[in-house]
């Protein structure tokens, strides 16, 4: 008798990447078959601004330079996460893991440095 | 009581969600980036209710080093995509098609 | 904990990563002007780095990271593609317009989470390391600002690596939760005592996860689109450097940490492989792009390496680091024959249809273009013939004849295409002016790889079977 459960493995694996494979490929066809009814028109698509026409648009872009800044802020803001637990803990990690936090300092610093000399800190 | 299981079965949602969100949306690529950051919240919640289970601190600190990664890929995935956008003018989906394959 | 012998084991990682970081500050102060200089600063540092690595062993900072003769022959070789990738660079990028200092300065950081891929014994190093790697690697994809397809390749590495990212994640995180530890010796330990379902759900998620990273079938969608977009040297350095480093990391993660669990992903690994040799083969026939063809012949090619880890032995491993290597030299050559065709007004041309009648024009390009195909076909003369041998050896060895068998016929289909681009440069007429040749690195470089792949390569055999099995020991 062979033992079916030996291949449960395989079984899963090949449930994953079916899975995973087959959304890739038919879940945009299936989306775009059933969004693809609606046909706009002008009068459908403008937007219902108290009975006036639109005054201006209302999906306004962002200015590229926020991204730019969020980029940095993102980076910059998390890593100091590192710094509570650190904190924390100091007393009990020594003096090996106050340098380790300096050296990660540094790096972050070094980070900083370039980000600001090749001019991605000025707005304009 | 809230188990283990119950952690398990919210972040398997999660993750589903986010892997999901990558394939659904035809939209725009920032969604694109928030499932992303979906999927790796998923693994920390898993991370951090297994290490409070197993009354074991490295499923914490595992989820930090997460948390700092998912900042750093967040901010270049913004980075690429404002590159792109420069090049074509638009971020949804359906025009990352210059390749066909 | 000693942290000084830590530290020495780690070297190569803080040579890299010191050296990462004045080099950034170089570039920032200098600019562009810096390039040259940075590019061989870089090389240097991973030479330096490379003796570094040779110089000490043994386990860092509690058996985070090893330094063992596996990770020595991973370094090595990842260091060796890396300073390769940098040579062919200047050129093309000048040409392009964008010639910056921080792309030798990007290859080094990959090159540092690439060194701590092979080298992670604990999930926690193994998840920092890839995602050095990745990070770079993104960057790099889109290095080409200018070029919306750069821009593109990047973004849609981007994405489809981040979620590789996840899966792997979430599978570590249940290999945590169910084995109660991070690190490989642990969780060996605790799955040699049975495995439980999450347990199980967990190692599939995380072959998941690598296979992506691999770039093996099913989930392989991304390699096409990224290799044809990316810069050449970039797509180069792709094919070659991360190959070594997320190859050796599936297969430390097998053996290491789940080597009690064999059944459990030998299974997996054997249809991965021999769903990339098929697909590999089948899919690059209708290309009609170089370097998407030779995409899917790096996806062939990872089936190949993947049945001498289905094999799972000693002799199986050292087949894989053989092949390994031979592939490194195979793909690093055609990347640098594909760098020299150049349009008429320098603009590079990477389809089919320009290297046709090639052997009219310049008769070294053709040779050593057709000896990397007949090499990476496989055809006996040639040294790729002797990484096919060693891993169907191996899987032979281990009782997996039928997987053998079927590798073999399959690797007779992925030998057709190779066979078509010969038969385009030796028998067809030039329809396109082409101006080939583009300086000496990359014609160096190219008969330097295809000195190698020939049948002069077999002399190789005995050292670097030798340093195969001395890195292959080091696992079992």
């Amino acid at each position: 008798m062979v033992d079916l459960s030996q291949y449960l493995p395989i079984l899963l694996f090949l449930g994953v990447a079916i899975a995973i494979s087959s959304i890739f490929v038919f879940l945009p066809m299936g989306v775009a078959r059933l969004t693809g009814a609606h046909k706009p028109t002008a009068a459908k698509l403008a937007e219902y601004e108290c009975g006036f026409p639109a005054f201006e648009d209302s999906r306004s872009q962002f200015d590229v330079r926020f991204y730019l800044v969020a980029i940095l802020f993102i980076i910059f803001d998390l890593e100091a996460a590192f710094l509570f637990p650190w904190a924390v803990s100091l007393e009990e990690i020594g003096i090996a893991g106050w340098a380790t936090m300096m050296v990660f300092l540094f790096e972050l610093i070094i980070g900083f440095i370039y980000a600001w000399k090749v001019g991605a800190l000025e707005w304009e | 009581m809230i188990g283990i299981e119950h952690y398990l079965v919210v972040s398997s949602i999660l993750f589903v969600m986010g892997v999901l969100g990558i394939f659904l949306n035809r939209k725009n690529v920032i969604i694109i980036l928030m499932a992303i950051e979906l999927i790796l919240l998923a693994v920390n919640i898993n991370l951090v209710a297994f290490s409070s289970a197993l009354q074991d601190l490295t499923g914490q600190i595992f989820a930090m080093f997460v948390l700092t990664v998912a900042a750093g890929e967040a901010a270049i995935g913004l980075a690429i995509l404002v590159i792109y956008f420069r090049g074509r003018g638009t971020i949804a989906v359906d025009d990352v098609n210059r390749m066909k394959g | 904990m000693d942290y000084g012998q830590s530290l020495l084991i780690t070297l190569p990682e803080i040579i890299l990563s010191i050296g990462g970081l004045v080099l950034l500050l170089v570039a920032a102060w200098s600019g562009a002007k810096a390039t040259r200089a940075v590019s061989i600063s870089a090389v240097a540092l991973l030479v330096a780095a490379g003796v570094a690595t040779l110089c000490y062993t043994g386990d860092a900072f509690g058996a985070l990271y090893s330094g063992d003769q596996f990770s020595d022959f991973g370094h090595v070789l990842i260091y060796i593609a890396a300073a390769i990738s940098l040579m062919i660079a200047p050129r093309f990028f000048q040409r392009a317009g964008l010639a910056r200092a921080e792309y030798p300065i990007l290859i080094l950081y990959a090159c540092v989470g690439m060194g701590m891929m092979v080298s992670a014994t604990d999930f926690l190093t193994l998840y920092i390391g890839l995602e050095l790697n990745s990070l770079a690697a993104y960057v790099l994809a889109s290095f080409l600002r200018t070029d919306e397809r750069s821009a593109e390749a990047g973004l849609k590495y981007f994405v489809l690596g981040a979620l590789a990212s996840g899966i792997l994640l979430f599978g570590m995180s249940l290999v945590y939760g169910f084995t109660g530890s991070t690190s490989f010796v642990a969780v060996l330990g605790s799955l040699g005592g049975g495995m439980e379902t999450g347990a199980l759900f967990g190692i599939v998620f995380v072959l998941a996860g690598l296979a992506f990273k691999i770039s093996a079938v099913p989930f392989h969608m991304w390699t096409p689109d990224v290799y044809e977009g990316a810069p050449t040297p970039v797509t180069a350095f792709f094919a070659s450097a991360p190959k070594v480093a997320a190859t050796a990391l599936t297969v430390r993660v097998a053996v290491d940490a789940f080597g009690t669990q064999t059944l459990a992903w030998q299974q997996i690994i054997i249809f991965i492989a021999l769903a990339s040799i098929i697909l590999g083969g089948v899919a690059a026939i209708g290309q009609t792009n170089l370097k998407r063809l030779l995409a899917y012949s790096s996806i062939n090619n990872i089936g190949f390496l993947l049945i001498g880890l289905a094999a799972g032995t000693q002799e199986g491993i050292s087949a894989v680091l053989v092949y390994l290597s031979i592939y490194v030299a195979m793909t690093l050559g055609s990347f640098a024959c594909i760098m020299q065709l150049r349009g008429p007004d320098g603009e590079p041309r990477e389809e089919l249809s320009d290297i046709a009648g090639l052997s009219q024009t310049n008769k070294g390009l053709a040779l050593a273009m057709a000896i990397f195909m007949f090499s990476l076909a496989g055809i006996p003369p040639l040294f790729g013939f002797w990484g096919k041998v060693v891993v169907f050896d191996a899987a032979i060895g281990a009782g997996l004849l039928p997987l053998a068998v079927i590798g073999i016929a399959a690797s007779v289909i992925g030998a057709f295409y190779y066979i078509k681009i010969v038969k385009l440069m030796y028998f067809d007429e030039s329809r396109t002016v082409l101006q080939t040749g583009d300086g000496k690195a990359l014609a160096w470089i190219g008969a330097i790889m295809a000195l190698l792949v020939s049948p002069l390569g077999y002399f190789s055999i005995p050292l670097l079977g030798g340093f195969a099995n001395n890195a292959a020991s080091a696992l079992f």
